[in-house]
């Protein structure tokens, strides 16, 4: 049993659709965005109009008590690429969704004025209520005023200033386990979408929700102990990720000579320690913060954190290892308060930190300010608050702003800003980045796995040899892994541990009542890759698309003294199963 | 007749295994020409089971690969993150 919500925003009407004997039963996440995108949104459309819709969805697993299975995934088509779209969050929304039976929330239409809306989401249904004192209020603030309403067992997924403006870098937002809007599906500009639907903020409230039905409920219990074990046992799951959180990957991206700095011009960046995982870790013990905290209830791996100030206050999450690298490395800068600062800010404002980060560096290559300008980087972040013309260019992402100020080096793959591993120095992953459906995205098919943390294999990261076979592979094990609304990290344990892999699809034999293997895991990945890049092609993406900025193929990259080798024709041949 | 001066090393240690340098992020060591990235990891108290990724000159390496001197060692934990 499972709903689908159809919320017209032209005509501010809502209707229920069983899932059930639909062409999208038994998918969920980014199976079930993708294919109803594909399915749906006219592939040539302009994505702020009323022809696009945003789709909101938990994964196969959320719900059922798998652990870690809490991601929620937004898709559309992109504003800021032009591609399909399917940016996916942890944080209490899927939870919330899942328990009431909600396979999907989808926004369609668009209203004719400017009005804001909100969309309440509870067991007897769905109501669109106007919401235009939210108007111009950041993530921080709409939430706050929301909670004493609906109270803090709700989950809230909204915008902030950005997605108001329609801007492409825009995020959309969605509560953690305290009710802070700090976990985002950043990438692509959902927060736009959003906005350009007239919703400031959806509240889901959970109440009287219950789990999952169960094929197997036995059999799934078993899976789920079998599976956690497995987590635990991981010294990258049950060790370093809690105790350090995702930003322990500084020092060994640094180590590789792939820690992009100063807009990608060099390899390594001599103030990384002062930024790093480690570091933060000290800094969050010593004043009080939290390490080893959940961004949703069910997960295991806890690698979020609360940063604080030197006197104790609350300034954001983690901030996590994107995030410091995008306003840190990459614009020069070695101030971890600086930067908790701007997490909170791109989050208050809803911003995609990747994108603001890189946004900002090509900022400070056009000269607007100097590298390594902490100030001056939070002075700009204001101005997409303020709205300015200036602001506006920053939410607009890298793209853009370099091409209006004549920028060269512009990292960027279909509009999206390349994320924290320089392609040069791990090949890898600049496969991934070139041939992805969404964009520069390392999560699409994360190639450091083998590239760099031995996880998985070992593939030389400074060789074109074997970077397409293994990207494919990833990106293939990863549309899947987010289809079943799972943590992507529960992948450096599945990509180790054998017993890890069979606990999931035991845990999908059981909750479908069928026989789910390995096999079926492989062919859900590439049904899902294969709808969007049908989607692609019909938007007029071509192979001319999938491919690196031409300066990390003729600019060498210290301190290994290399550029991008892997052949056009090579990359031509990932999604080889789709054609 | 004088000895020629032993040649050393630079070692960064990351993470958890920082404890085995006494908290230390780094130490400058001296080393048997040829001595094998292992053994040194092992004079170190660095125990090699916990020893998941290594840099020799930021490139990746082995337990197994020879040192010569100069050389700067990176060593790490099991870690992720994304």
């Amino acid at each position: 049993m499972g709903i689908i919500y159809r919320v017209n925003m032209s005509d501010l009407t809502a209707r229920a659709e069983p899932i059930e004997g639909s062409a999208y039963e038994a998918l969920g996440g980014r199976g079930l965005t993708s294919a109803l995108v594909a399915a749906e949104v006219p592939p040539q459309c302009h994505a702020l109009s009323a022809a696009n819709k945003l789709v909101i969805a938990p994964g196969l697993l959320t719900g059922t008590g798998a652990p870690c299975a809490g991601r929620l995934s937004v898709g559309g088509k992109s504003p800021l690429t032009g591609t399909i779209k399917e940016s996916n969050a942890g944080g209490m929304a899927a939870l919330a969704l899942a328990v009431l039976g909600i396979k999907a929330v989808v926004l369609e239409g668009a209203p004719q004025d400017r009005r804001l809306h909100r969309i309440a989401v509870d067991r007897q249904g769905v109501r669109i209520e106007p919401a235009d004192e939210l108007a111009g209020l950041g993530n921080y603030e709409t939430v706050a005023r929301q909670v004493g309403q609906f109270g803090d067992k709700a989950a809230y997924v909204s915008i902030g200033q950005a997605g108001e403006m329609r801007a492409a870098a825009a995020s959309v937002a969605v509560t953690d386990v305290d009710s802070r809007p700090t976990r985002h599906c950043g990438r692509g500009g959902m927060g736009a979408v959003m906005g350009s639907k007239g919703v400031k903020l959806i509240v889901v409230d959970p109440a009287g929700g219950q789990r999952i039905q169960l094929a197997d409920p036995d059999a799934f219990r078993r899976a789920v102990r079998r599976f956690a074990d497995a987590l635990g046992r991981h010294p990258l799951t049950g060790q370093t990720l809690p105790k350090y959180g995702t930003n322990i990957l500084a020092n060994v991206i640094n180590e590789a000579g792939a820690y992009p700095t100063r807009n990608f011009s060099q390899g390594q960046f001599e103030g990384t320690e002062a930024i790093s995982g480690e570091r933060q870790h000290d800094t969050i013990l010593a004043r009080g913060g939290v390490i080893a905290h959940g961004c949703h209830r069910g997960c295991t791996i806890r690698c979020s954190r609360i940063y604080v100030d030197d006197q104790g206050n609350y300034v954001t999450k983690g901030p996590e290892y994107e995030t410091v690298w995008a306003h840190g490395a990459n614009c020069g800068i070695s101030d971890l308060d600086a930067i908790a600062r701007m997490d909170r800010m791109d989050d208050d404002f809803g911003l995609d930190t990747i994108e603001t980060g890189a946004t900002l560096a090509v900022a400070m290559e056009a000269g607007i300010i100097p590298f390594g300008d902490a100030q001056g980087a939070i002075r700009l972040l204001e101005e997409v608050a303020k709205g300015t013309p200036l602001g506006r260019l920053v939410a607009s992402g890298a793209a853009v702003l370099g091409k209006t100020y004549g920028v060269s080096r512009v990292p960027t793959v279909k509009g999206q800003s390349l994320p924290a591993y320089d392609p040069r120095a791990v090949q890898g992953i600049g496969v991934t980045y070139a041939t992805s459906t969404m964009g520069a995205d390392h999560t699409a098919g994360y190639a450091i796995t083998a590239n760099v943390l031995g996880v998985g294999g070992r593939v030389d990261p400074l060789r074109p040899e074997g970077q397409v076979a293994l990207s494919r592979n990833l990106q293939i094990a990863t549309a899947a892994v987010d289809a079943a609304g799972l943590c992507l990290f529960v992948a450096f344990c599945l990509l180790d541990d054998p017993a890890a892999l069979e606990a999931v699809c035991e845990m999908f034999s059981a909750l479908l009542g069928r026989p789910f293997t390995g096999d079926d895991f492989v062919a859900l990945g590439k049904r899902i890759l294969t709808d969007e890049r049908r989607f692609n092609a019909a938007a007029g993406f071509t192979a001319a698309d999938d491919r690196l900025p031409d300066f990390f193929k003729t600019e060498k990259l210290a301190p290994h003294q290399i550029t991008f080798a892997v052949p056009d024709e090579e990359l031509d041949t990932l999604f080889n199963f789709a054609e | 007749m004088t000895a020629r001066p032993m040649p050393r090393v630079k070692l960064n240690a990351y993470a958890t295994l920082r404890a085995y340098l006494g908290g230390a992020a780094s130490i400058e060591t001296e080393i048997e020409p040829g001595q094998t990235v292992g053994s040194l990891l092992e004079r170190l108290g660095i125990p090699a089971d916990q020893t998941r990724i290594i840099f020799v000159n930021n490139r990746a390496a082995g337990p197994s690969d020879r040192l010569e001197g100069g050389e700067q060692i990176g060593v790490f934990p099991a870690i992720g993150g994304g």
